[in-house]
């Protein structure tokens, strides 16, 4: 029986197996999960043709502008992690946002939210942030004039907490809203705790 | 005096009719947070080597050396890296959640980028728009992230 395989062919498939290979060069885009590991979409698309990327794990490939895309391929976690290292290695943390509460018509934090201060030293510390935030806001009881000086109070408050545990007055802001830029949209009048709040936001 | 008094007149008139030169406003449309190596920012025409805390304004374009890398905090959060030999130009952004104007154009031209989405990417997908030497990147989902290579 005749081998069907004749040099020709050999030489063809190791050559299509090193260009396959060569996926490593060029262009290419690769889906990033969040923390809780699920993916976005999006839809790459040249001069010929567009493909959509909704997976992880794989990559759409480009040669150029005057070819489509591929269709998404494999990648491996090590070749993305591999490729990507420098820009990695720099990538900045999220900004972090904390929330604390404040007593009914007052500048009183609540318990919980006392015991919450002592973490944002911390956060600022592991970003070296020098921009920080401090964001005051009241619920809808009480008038838009009330409401500005209490919000301005309750960031106040909370940016003296802040400077006690050595927080550099340099990198902070002091925002007040009023009673506007609710959580929690309520009628004017309706008390709702969940607003009466200061943001403090370390970037 | 009268021909005095109209003299005066004319000319005041003529230099209210004059183009007043507009400047157009630097927008900081971020900061920079983390730097290793060499990284230089282009602004008017100017390069400048780029440190951290630097703020970023909108036109600015980014550029790392051979052992340069950058992370960028963008205003709504959205946090842009890069590894060596790569440049970025930040053509359009706008980020005013109070009055609804969202809009961000990027032009990746080369190099290995990590793009981590913000409050751009969650509220308003639609416009973010990414160039690349190869063709155009959409946001088809909120809070989608990527990585992704350009090579020349």
């Amino acid at each position: 029986m005749e081998n069907p395989m004749n040099w020709k062919s050999l030489i063809v498939l190791v050559a299509v197996i090193i260009i396959a290979g060569c996926g490593s060069k060029g262009n290419f885009i690769v889906l990033s999960p969040a923390n809780d590991g699920s993916v976005g979409a999006l839809k790459v698309g040249t001069d010929k043709g567009s493909e959509v990327l909704s997976e992880e794990g794989k990559a759409i490939y480009i040669g150029n502008r005057n070819t489509p895309p591929s269709a998404p391929a494999p990648i491996s976690k090590e070749d993305t992690q591999l490729i990507f290292e420098d820009a990695l290695a720099v990538q900045p943390l999220m900004p972090e946002s904390f929330l604390l509460y404040f007593q009914f018509n007052s500048n009183e934090l609540t318990d919980a939210s006392k015991n919450l201060v002592g973490n944002i030293p911390a956060s600022i510390k592991k970003r070296e942030s020098r921009d920080i935030s401090v964001i005051g806001h009241t619920d809808r009881t009480g008038s838009d004039e009330y409401n500005r000086k209490l919000s301005l109070e309750r960031a106040q408050l909370v940016y003296d907490l802040l400077r006690a545990e050595n927080v550099s007055t340099k990198d902070m802001t002091i925002i007040y809203h009023g009673e506007g830029n609710p959580l929690i949209p309520t009628a004017d009048n309706i008390a709702e705790p969940r607003n009466r709040r200061v943001e403090v936001m370390v970037r | 005096m009268k021909k005095i008094a109209f003299t005066w007149f004319l000319a005041v008139l003529l230099f209210c009719s004059l183009p007043l030169p507009t400047f157009a406003e630097q927008r900081v449309v971020g900061k920079v947070k983390g730097i290793r190596g060499l990284v230089s920012i282009l602004r008017d025409g100017k390069t400048k080597p780029a440190f951290p805390n630097d703020r970023i304004y909108q036109s600015d374009t980014i550029l790392t050396g051979s052992d340069g890398a950058i992370g960028i905090l963008l205003e709504d959060n959205t946090l842009i890296s890069m590894g060596p030999i790569s440049r970025v130009s930040l053509e359009k952004y706008t980020f005013a959640p109070a009055t609804n104007e969202y809009a961000m154009r990027l032009n990746m031209q080369h190099g290995t980028f990590v793009y981590q989405s913000g409050l751009l990417g969650k509220l308003a997908p639609h416009a973010v728009e990414l160039d690349t030497p190869v063709g155009r990147i959409s946001m088809l989902k909120e809070e989608t992230s990527f990585k992704a290579r350009f090579a020349e």
